[in-house]
């Protein structure tokens, strides 16, 4: 397992995989956060002003993180926040499948015809779960924007 | 718990970051929270009464007399699927395009819109998108398809 946790090529496997999903995820709920905010509205969990106040930061939250763990850089609390998002958004699907909703997820797009929640939605988030987890987890700093820019610097870290 | 204690700078510096990007762009675009409300724009429109919402037992009178026209306002991939018989299809989302099925509709014919159910609010939109287009006489079928469905009234597929 450890050895898991410090394989760079892995990490950085995980980290484009789950950066690119969020970046591109967030990019449609930045420009349309009304159908954002009807999607969360969708799942009769929160109330009006807080569906509207989540509308408006969590998309650009989804947005630094995935830029985040792409590039390597705050990994640690961007994969911490993603794993936190992720166990919300599971949670109530979870509670809406069971209330009986049969709404659109509203996860990956906002299009309503992408497909209504279920438990294979529940198993991508749960894989996602694991992935952001592993990121926590991992101790690998190969590949990331620091080292290249210490790569770029060497000295800027020797004692003056 | 030094991991645990990083993570949660990290984090902080995030959400702050997002909470001030978010709020700076929907409120310079105009967007999301910060939209003009619908409300006070309809309220400038005194001349645009409210639909009124119907029961099934109500729609299914209206269905059985014949007197009311369904408006469907699902995609059409859903209505295609299957939708209460003879209803026409207004997708919301496609409403200045699709809004010509409706061409042959006298402006005083009653309207019944509808959507998935009460978990959707496409109807709501649609009939008021109606009635500012001159339909006097317009009613929301809140329950939609779903209600329409368990009582198993009369439905159709597209072939």
């Amino acid at each position: 397992m450890k050895n898991l946790l410090d394989n760079p090529y892995l990490a950085l496997l995980v980290r484009v995989f789950v950066g690119l999903l969020f970046v591109v995820s967030s990019l449609e709920k930045i420009v349309d956060p009304a159908a954002f905010a009807q999607s969360i509205a969708n799942y009769k969990m929160v109330p009006e002003w807080l569906v509207s106040l989540a509308a408006t930061i969590l998309p650009w939250l989804e947005l630094l993180c995935g830029f985040s763990v792409l590039f390597g850089a705050l990994t640690r609390g961007s994969s911490f926040l993603l794993s936190a998002m992720l166990v919300v958004f599971t949670l109530a699907v979870i509670v809406a499948l069971a209330r009986g909703l049969d709404i659109s997820c509203g996860c990956f797009t906002q299009d309503p015809t992408a497909g209504k929640i279920g438990w294979l939605k529940i198993l991508q988030n749960a894989t996602l779960i694991v992935l952001t987890l592993f990121l926590y987890f991992s101790n690998s700093e190969s590949f990331t924007l620091l080292q290249l820019l210490q790569k770029s610097n060497p000295g800027s870290d020797q004692p003056h | 718990m030094i991991r645990f204690k990083e993570a949660l700078r990290e984090a902080g510096i995030l959400i702050l970051v997002a909470c001030a990007l978010g709020l700076v762009y929907t409120s310079a675009t105009e967007k999301g929270m910060f939209a003009r409300s619908p409300r006070s724009k309809t309220a400038q429109r005194t001349d645009i009464p409210t639909p009124s919402m119907i029961s099934r037992n109500e729609a299914k009178s209206l269905f059985d007399s014949g007197s009311a026209v369904f408006v469907d306002a699902r995609h059409d991939i859903d209505f295609n699927l299957g939708h209460i018989q003879g209803a026409l299809n207004v997708p919301l989302k496609d409403y200045d395009v699709k809004k010509s099925v409706l061409s042959g509709i006298p402006k005083d014919h009653l309207i019944i819109a509808y959507c998935d159910g009460s978990e959707c609010n496409s109807s709501i939109e649609l009939s008021v998108k109606l009635m500012k287009d001159g339909y006097k006489n317009v009613r929301i079928f809140f329950g939609g398809w779903r209600e329409w469905v368990d009582a198993n009234l009369p439905i159709e597929r597209q072939p």
